[in-house]
């Protein structure tokens, strides 16, 4: 794994124009960077992440099983009583599940370790499955990336492999929060996907999901909502005003109900309990853990469902050391061994492995200045050459 | 290989728009607008016709869209263009939806087409539309229409409240995704 400068394509922002990427730079802030890009070998892709990815989902299966069928870790994963047999229903029906993005530190010496898993509203998933895919070929034909590398990206192909296995046998509505340009570009690339799968489809905002007369969830033309892809973080949903509505609804979601336990940062401290000294695990514990203490005074506090790393801490000796702002934490903590993210000339890339259907499918590669990343990290692309 | 072969994008930028002019399959069948006009239509018999027609009212009531006022579905669908519909709301009031101003036959000819009401909106008095707001052509008799448009109509749902999602995303400013 090495970090490597490269010259930007001279065309690439019309090149984004064309393809619909219109949030590559937010506010002014630049989000894609390909000034630089990652070099993997083949090797370190297929051993020390693809082949991880797959183990740690079934190992993620492991705990899915074991909450579903104990509801005190559904408890302790801080999910309201009235949706602990929903979730467990949504497991034992094998509802289908899309995708997902675990997150990892690699530096291409030892074993990539597991930060977290967003399990249920991954974002970058655009940028990560065509963007940067265009990128390599360009930067290929160009000259600027040497002839014949390889990319960790299958998502495209598998996304539309996977949508069209659901049995969606009416529209598929998709739907997120107004005013999020990220957001709002990850549904129209599904919508996009799942059009490709030969599916009908309607787009719409959350803030505009009904209730009708019988109980069923509807769209603005009074249509029932029977399939949603729902980029809004379940946790969300079920505390909002219609959340107890989805229990008695009709509506199959996507990501499903049992996504709302790998989604939650008690899923590590859960995983280190099932399989302590796992190579990919980190050590992490519930706060109230008397175990946590195994820790010392060193570790990272991050609340069970906090997102783009708001509220996550640092402790040294006990003491807060740094911190980020944000809203979470009333549900309770876990804590994290420290493993800070690698630094390739001051630079700091996170390695997110996707998953497709549950199948490693690609990576992206998020770079920060600092040990968290956070929603202002850049976008970098990588590439494989031995 | 470990990427995808190639990457095509149907919607998004503007590779969609050469993909999204090619034409729609059309099948074959009938647009009456009453049964009487049905029975009278060569090759059609009088037992296709009810059966036909009967099917298509009893979907009205489910499949029309519906409004809380005569006065917000009239704006849709003119002055006299609308009903009370079998539904109450919430509060036991009204619901309403639009007359019925035709049908379409579903299986014509072995066609795959479904039985359905069709509708008139105030703004295209001549178009027939179906509950999905599908124009079909303005001609009574046999017809072609897309495949779409003569696809089983969803039931509309009558929509007590909107705005029960949303909430803590207002709340918090940072996006859903991560």
């Amino acid at each position: 794994m090495e970090r490597r400068a490269v010259r930007p394509r001279d065309n690439w922002q019309q090149v984004a124009a064309e393809h619909g990427f219109t949030f590559h730079t937010p506010d002014g802030e630049r989000y894609w960077d390909e000034t630089h890009a990652y070099r993997f070998t083949l090797r370190e892709i297929e051993e020390d992440l693809e082949d991880p990815a797959e183990e740690l989902e079934q190992m993620c299966f492991e705990v899915v099983e074991r909450a579903v069928a104990d509801e005190e870790v559904l408890r302790r994963l801080a999910i309201p009583e009235m949706f602990r047999g929903y979730v467990a229903d949504s497991w034992r029906n094998r509802e289908r599940n899309l995708y997902g993005r675990m997150d990892f530190r690699y530096d291409g010496n030892g074993p990539a370790k597991l930060y977290e898993y967003n399990a249920d509203t991954p974002t970058a998933l655009y940028e990560s499955a065509i963007f940067q895919w265009v990128w390599l070929e360009q930067a290929m034909e160009q000259g600027l990336v040497p002839e014949g590398a390889d990319q960790f990206n299958s998502l495209h192909e598998r996304l539309i492999d996977a949508i069209g296995r659901f049995g969606i046998d009416g529209p598929l509505h998709l739907a997120c929060a107004r005013d999020t340009d990220e957001d709002l570009g990850t549904i129209e690339y599904l919508e996009d996907c799942a059009r490709q799968a030969g599916l009908g489809t309607r787009r719409m905002f959350i803030e505009d999901i009904g209730l009708s007369d019988d109980g069923r969830f509807t769209d603005t033309d009074d249509d029932p909502v029977r399939w949603l892809f729902k980029l809004y973080p379940w946790e969300w949903l079920m505390e909002e005003e219609f959340g107890s509505r989805i229990p008695g609804s009709d509506t199959q979601f996507i990501e499903p109900g049992w996504k709302a336990v790998l989604s939650n940062k008690g899923l590590l401290a859960l995983l280190w309990e099932m399989f302590e000294g796992h190579p990919n695990l980190l050590p992490t514990f519930f706060e109230d853990d008397p175990k946590a203490a195994s820790l010392g005074g060193r570790y990272v506090r991050k609340p069970l469902l906090s997102r783009e790393g708001a509220n996550i801490a640092f402790v040294e000796n006990g003491r807060t050391v740094m911190d980020f702002d944000g809203p979470y934490g009333a549900e309770g903590f876990v804590r994290q061994a420290v493993a800070p993210l690698p630094s390739f000339e001051g630079r700091r890339p996170m390695c997110g492995v996707w998953l497709v259907a549950s199948e490693p499918a690609g990576m992206c590669i998020r770079e920060d200045e600092g040990d968290i990343t956070t929603d202002d990290a850049c976008f970098v692309p990588h590439f494989i050459l031995d | 290989m470990k990427r995808s072969g190639k990457i095509a994008l149907v919607m998004m930028g503007t590779s969609a728009l050469t993909l999204t002019a090619c034409e729609e399959p059309k099948i074959d069948t009938a647009i009456f607008e009453t049964v009487e006009q049905c029975v009278a239509e060569q090759g059609l018999t009088a037992e296709q016709c009810y059966g036909e027609f009967d099917a298509a009212k009893v979907q009205h009531a489910e499949v029309s869209p519906k409004y809380n006022s005569r006065a917000d579905c009239e704006a849709d669908f003119g002055a006299e263009g609308c009903e009370a519909s079998p539904y109450r709301s919430s509060t036991g009031g009204s619901v309403f939806m639009p007359l019925m101003a035709g049908f379409m036959m579903g299986q014509m000819m072995g066609g795959r087409g479904y039985a359905q009401p069709l509708y008139r909106s105030g703004d295209d008095r001549k178009a027939f539309r179906t509950a999905e707001n599908r124009p079909v052509g303005d001609k009574v008799g046999r017809t072609q229409v897309s495949e779409r448009a003569a696809a089983r109509p969803a039931k509309k749902l009558y929509t007590q409240r909107r705005g029960g999602f949303g909430a803590r995303a207002r709340a918090t400013g940072f996006g859903a995704g991560a």
